[in-house]
């Protein structure tokens, strides 16, 4: 018996919406978190692997057991959906209670876990037993998701759904409930699909990425390689990767290849992918990675730097930084620190040279 | 929604602190003055109805064995034909309201007919299925159930013209129960019908209350299809009618406002358990 979940070849067909060949797996312990714009199926996959649509094609396996013909009530997963969903004409405690393995144990390494899932002690765990009584629409969210977490677990679930519950959330309040629940998934280990459209969700929570896009998988992976190297510039975009331009290659040579961009030229370092001279590429840059100088005086770049003269277009506020959009033949953004903009005194036309490491654009082909 | 919890609505509570402090706006004196005009015109001719009675007069009528009976006649009736529309209005209502499928809109047209077919029509082509010749009323005639002279006949023609009420209310009632929670309940191990029992049923069940006392009600005061498909035994507003013909305002008016007296305060009683009931559960 293989530990862990598998969702194999998934095809659904739901009206004119289609889920195609869906592959992914993920470990006992680990987060898979599905990433997608609105109508790209993240609701459905996980209402699939949940057991309410039946697929044209292809196994969900749990734990090595196949589920892809059992009901909901026999695959044995915990669902948490937007608001948390508590029944609200129970108390806390009958939430929890209503579940019909409430004595089934748990298969929670958590070893502070109850080893019988009963309510009272279910609740206990997640610090919430005095709320036993109370109606759920008089709990704060923070409340909610313990509740909700409780309830999930009081079903012995061997997977864990989540269907964006955060996104009713103000910000600080989504930061918060997240860090709790990573903690509480941590400590539970056992494994969750986690859909949500929000790339923060998935850089905070995920060990995996699936980026979903009307029904088919853009890029799946470990969450560093989906945000470093975005399979292609939706994923890019998706990521929030705001410098992206298309250029041409000009030349392969020792290591690294020459892009003309507009009438510009970049150095990279060689993509892990083979790439063809002369054919047109997609450059993506993390904002991040850029940096500058202005006035750069005598100081040259360090060897293999691109440094490019530009001039400032705008300037925006985003949080304790700045985003400094620079002209330098096609657009560029870089961050700069509140007191660094202070220094440098820089406004709109101001000469500036941004500077990008060749290991710092990552390359695609469309 | 009572008066301080629309204080502190965070819509509704706003036109207060705006409006309020002063003189409320010429769009709400506007609003009420319209409305009481309404409010009197419903109110008005039953208090008239009512003051012409005596307490003597009304025993003098709760005396006639006949008056009584069909009183009785109605309630029953009523109660059986709401308890029809519950059983099969119900399912149906939760049908509509979770699934979708072409010509839905075609079947809630259908539903909403009898509110729109006057009700003798209505008692009229009850006649002709019902009747001893009927499409109904013949075959079922062999197992004892006839629909002339009997309560039965009653049942039919109160539950043809009151049970779109109950659909109605009640498909409004699982339509706003979030699909989701039935799904949660399901991934805890509960199957589709314990899901139904135990998460939407509860859920819906002010709107099903509110559908099934409207129904009961429409069933009391019944009287074209009744009339019509069955003449005996006497509900209460045939009754009433014949009293009317036969001895004139004065008798038929006391014995309407005994019917009055009644219905009203069974209505009065069952509105106040369903909003109790629902509200119990339901501070969302």
């Amino acid at each position: 018996m293989s530990a862990g979940v598998a969702v194999e070849a998934l095809t659904l067909t739901l009206g004119a919406f289609r889920l195609k060949e869906l592959d992914f797996a993920l470990s006992s312990g680990e987060i898979l978190v599905i990433l997608g714009p609105n109508g790209a199926g993240k609701s459905v996959t996980l209402e699939t692997i949940a057991g309410f649509h039946r697929p044209d094609s292809g196994r969900v396996l749990i734990h090595g057991r196949d589920v892809s013909g059992l009901p909901p009530e026999r695959r044995k997963v915990g669902f948490v959906v937007q608001n948390f969903g508590l029944f609200p004409h129970l108390t806390v405690a009958q939430n929890v209670a209503i579940a019909r393995h409430a004595d089934r144990a748990v298969a929670a390494s958590d070893p502070a876990f109850p080893p019988h899932g009963d309510p009272a002690a279910l609740l206990g765990y997640f610090g919430v037993a005095h709320l036993a009584e109370r109606a759920p629409q008089d709990l704060s969210p923070g409340e909610k998701q313990r509740v909700a977490l409780a309830r999930a677990l009081a079903g012995a679930p061997d997977l864990f759904l989540f269907d964006e519950p955060f996104s009713a959330l103000d910000a600080e309040t989504r930061d918060r409930l997240r860090d709790e629940l990573k903690s509480f998934l941590r400590a539970l280990a056992i494994p969750a699909i986690f859909v949500t459209h929000n790339r923060n969700d998935a850089l905070e929570l995920a060990d995996k990425i699936v980026v979903l896009r009307e029904g088919g998988i853009m890029q799946s992976g470990p969450v560093a390689e989906v945000f470093q190297k975005p399979a292609n510039s939706f994923v890019a975009r998706f990521v929030g990767v705001e410098n992206i331009l298309h250029g041409r290659v000009t030349e392969l040579s020792g290591g690294g290849v020459t892009l003309a961009v507009a009438e510009r030229t970049l150095r990279a370092a060689a993509p892990g992918t083979p790439i063809a001279a002369r054919s047109p590429v997609v450059l993506s840059i993390r904002t991040e990675d850029v940096t500058f100088c202005s006035p750069c005086g005598e100081r040259a770049p360090q060897s293999g730097v691109n440094r490019l003269e530009g001039r400032v277009t705008a300037l925006r506020r985003v949080g304790p930084l700045l985003t400094l959009a620079i002209d330098c033949g096609f657009p560029l953004k870089a961050y700069l620190l509140a007191s660094q903009f202070r220094e440098t005194k820089l406004g709109v036309g101001s000469a500036v040279a941004a500077e990008i490491a060749p290991e710092a654009i990552h390359l695609m082909t469309e | 929604m009572d008066v301080e919890s629309m204080q502190t609505h965070p819509v509704i509570g706003s036109w207060r602190s705006r409006a309020a402090p002063s003189r409320p706006s010429s769009l709400y004196l506007l609003c009420w003055f319209l409305g009481s005009v309404l409010l009197a015109f419903l109110v008005i001719p039953l208090v008239a109805l009512a003051l012409t009675q005596s307490g003597t007069s009304l025993a003098d009528v709760a005396r006639m064995a006949d008056v009584r009976a069909a009183i009785v006649l109605s309630l029953e009736g009523a109660l059986l034909s709401a308890a029809l529309a519950a059983l099969v209005g119900v399912p149906l209502a939760y049908a509509l309201a979770r699934t979708a499928f072409p010509g839905k809109g075609v079947i809630a047209a259908l539903i909403d007919l009898p509110l729109a077919v006057p009700h003798t029509v209505a008692g009229i082509a009850l006649l002709m299925v019902f009747g001893r010749q009927g499409f109904f009323g013949e075959p079922l005639q062999a197992i004892g159930l006839k629909f002339w002279g009997t309560i039965a006949g009653v049942v039919v023609a109160m539950l043809f013209v009151s049970a779109p009420y109950t659909v109605n209310a009640a498909r409004i009632g699982f339509e706003a129960v979030d699909p989701r929670l039935e799904k949660i309940a399901r991934t805890l191990g509960l199957g589709p019908w314990r899901a139904f029992m135990r998460i939407t049923l509860p859920l819906a069940r002010r709107s099903i209350m509110t559908g099934v006392t409207l129904t009961y009600a429409r069933s009391i005061s019944e009287f074209g299809a009744v009339i019509i498909l069955v003449y005996y035994p006497m509900t209460a507003p045939v009754k009433i009618y014949e009293l009317f013909l036969r001895f004139g305002l004065e008798q038929s008016a006391a014995a309407a406002v005994l019917l009055l007296i009644v219905s009203l305060s069974l209505f009065v009683l069952l509105r106040t358990l369903a909003q109790r009931g629902a509200e119990q559960r339901e501070n969302r």
